[in-house]
């Protein structure tokens, strides 16, 4: 009886719901209709050209501070292999211990993940 | 089309000029229902293009353009609304639906009350429900282009449901009142 009831509520909702999503999309067709102005092509290539350009200049932007960021940190290296030579081992011990720690740490997310 | 994409991913801005042509009203549409703003839809609908230019190469044909066009827009739209709700400008959901409702008045056509009823749900919940009950996508495609959970977007859909049919009830409640005040 109970389960009958159960069952007869949860039809009335989903007939509940289909009026409603037939009405949502009623309205929304509406705005279907609307008449949108597209722009002639020119506007479109215009637009595109800019962001090709700005989308350029950015990566050449990129590329230089990445150099310029490279050649330091190369430089210091060098630097310190000459002149401070302990200084030299200490860097590549810690970066070296530090790769093997995010390596281990990703990995192991992963695998609980995985099990979740 | 596919060779507009193709020509398009070379590099070629007038194939792309051509794609966007193609596609600039169904993604404005699409806007305009979610946003619910005609000139937010049109903002929107430029910058949509302009990240589909960067990524482009990102795109591999396993869905529809047009479908790729639609996640673009629609993470542009949330992060707008995230950025907007940080700077705490607030807007009223009617206050930016009252320009659509104009629009509407102006053609002579009925604002109808299932738009002014989504007009009030939160841009999350909207843009759920007028993903998967208007243009039919599964909760999992629309879970992974607003970057939640599935279950995520089914609470979300059903919740706004239950609150457009609680709007419309209260609508109808409200104009028989008003018809029965004036035949008394």
């Amino acid at each position: 009886m109970k389960k009958q009831k159960v069952n007869m509520q949860t039809e009335q909702q989903n007939d509940e719901d289909f009026l409603v999503i037939h009405e949502l999309q009623r309205g929304l067709d509406q705005i279907e209709t609307f008449q949108i102005q597209t722009p002639d092509l020119q506007w479109f290539e215009q637009i595109i050209l800019t962001e090709q350009h700005r989308i350029k200049k950015k990566l050449m932007k990129e590329v230089f501070l990445f150099s310029v960021i490279a050649l330091l940190i190369l430089g210091g290296i060098m630097m310190s292999l000459y002149q401070m030579p302990i200084v030299f081992i200490i860097l590549q011990i810690s970066t070296t211990i530090f790769i093997a720690l995010y390596i281990g740490v990703k990995h192991s997310k992963k695998v609980i993940e995985h099990e979740r | 089309m596919d060779e507009w994409i193709m020509k398009a991913q070379k590099g070629d801005h007038s194939a792309f000029a051509l794609l966007f042509k193609e596609n600039y009203p169904f993604v404005v549409k699409y806007l305009l229902k979610i946003t619910m703003n005609p000139d937010t839809a049109e903002e929107l609908a430029q910058e949509t293009m302009a990240k589909c230019v960067q990524k482009i190469q990102l795109y591999n044909g396993k869905s529809k353009f047009s479908t790729w066009l639609i996640s673009i827009a629609t993470n542009i739209y949330i992060d707008q609304c995230r950025k907007k709700k940080r700077e705490k400008i607030w807007q009223y959901h009617e206050e930016i639906a009252r320009k659509l409702k104009w629009h509407f008045e102006s053609r002579n056509e009925d604002w109808n009350d299932a738009l002014a009823a989504l007009a009030k749900l939160s841009e999350e919940v909207r843009i759920a429900i007028i993903l998967k009950h208007y243009y039919g996508y599964s909760y999992e495609e629309i879970a992974e282009w607003m970057k939640i959970s599935t279950g995520t977007v089914k609470s979300r859909v059903h919740n706004g449901l239950i609150a457009v049919r609680k709007e419309l009830k209260l609508n109808e409640e409200a104009e028989s009142q008003y018809a029965n005040r004036t035949t008394k």
